[in-house]
């Protein structure tokens, strides 16, 4: 058997994962997937209803655009995130230079600290103190660095794990660590009165 | 024993990496540990929070883009229908009267050369032919 013959038997055997099959065959399916995540994380990111849904958009179609190009070496998820930060940063690049334009939304801390702790049965000043926390949060994290405010969110938001950050921000891992620190130690002064 | 852990340490502990001081430090005091569970449990808080929102946003979008395609009079596009039309009645009303205006003087002029006519006359239009004859004479 020849080294490309092998290659090729590899290739074969390599178990494909459903997320990429889903990618090859069925991209509504996909959009179904991971539109929510997208959204949130630009949401969050740009505090702007109408922003965060172009971008999201924007890189549905950029990832449908260039899936020839998905090298797999990364989950999906993680590729689709990449391209939603790119875009998160241009679309703050640009917002600099359109200081007339009003957001569609302006999350207030408040909006957002109202949807914590609807379903749990805790006193109403254990309530009111933990709206107060997660309204604290919101703030500090806005006038976080976009860097910083970026890995802030993928990992306490989004759930993301240093490696997948490094990937989707285009960081080195140690560089995301050092931001990570430097937005928690911040956000955890910033929160400190009320915890 | 080190004294309670500052802001620094705790987010260092928080990110999984503290050094083994801090991290025996955390084993032992009771103070520390209760800090760290209210600084996860303010985070954890925090993310069920921004997805709840996110989500109540991503449904409220929904909604009212479906609510657009049913009924495309939004009160919006008719917002912008009425103050086009009450632009374009402002315009009317400059931009009429002024052809109104010139129409009133050009008829006051003609009223006034047919005036200035007859009062200019030596005598009346209807005794023209009788001063004719005269003058011929």
């Amino acid at each position: 058997m020849t080294a490309t013959s092998e290659l090729a038997t590899s290739e074969l055997e390599r178990p494909i994962r459903p997320d990429v099959a889903a990618f090859a065959g069925d991209f509504e399916a996909l959009v179904r997937l991971y539109r929510p995540k997208v959204f949130r994380f630009a949401l969050a990111s740009l505090r702007d209803l109408d922003a965060a849904e172009t971008v999201t958009q924007d890189c549905f179609l950029r990832a449908y655009q260039a899936r020839e190009r998905f090298r797999q070496d990364c989950s999906l998820h993680t590729w689709l995130m990449q391209i939603a930060v790119n875009l998160i940063r241009d679309h703050i690049r640009n917002r600099r230079f359109q200081f007339w334009r009003r957001a569609s939304l302006t999350a207030k801390s408040a909006d957002v600290a109202g949807h914590a702790i609807a379903d749990r049965a805790l006193s109403p000043e254990a309530q009111a103190l933990l709206r107060e926390q997660v309204a604290a949060i919101w703030t500090a994290a806005e006038r976080l660095p976009e860097k910083q405010r970026t890995v802030f969110l993928l990992r306490f938001v989004e759930d993301m794990d240093l490696l997948e950050i490094a990937f989707a921000t285009g960081m080195k891992e140690g560089t995301v660590k050092t931001h990570l620190f430097r937005a928690l130690r911040a956000v955890r002064e910033l929160i400190g009165e009320t915890i | 024993m080190i004294p309670h852990l500052s802001s620094e340490q705790l987010s260092e502990f928080m990110l999984g990496q503290p050094s083994p001081l801090v991290a025996r430090h955390v084993r032992d005091c009771a103070t520390c540990q209760s800090e760290l569970a209210n600084f996860r449990e303010a985070l954890g808080e925090f993310r069920g929070a921004v997805r709840a929102w996110s989500q109540h946003q991503a449904n409220a979008a929904a909604i009212s883009s479906t609510v657009e395609e049913s009924h495309p009079w939004t009160p919006s596009r008719q917002l912008a229908w009425a103050l086009l039309m009450a632009a374009v009645c402002i315009i009317a009303s400059f931009v009429l009267p002024r052809h109104g205006a010139d129409g009133v003087a050009g008829g006051d002029a003609v009223l006034l050369n047919q005036v200035d006519t007859q009062v200019s006359r030596t005598v009346p239009s209807s005794m023209e032919p009788l001063l004719k004859l005269v003058v011929q004479e």
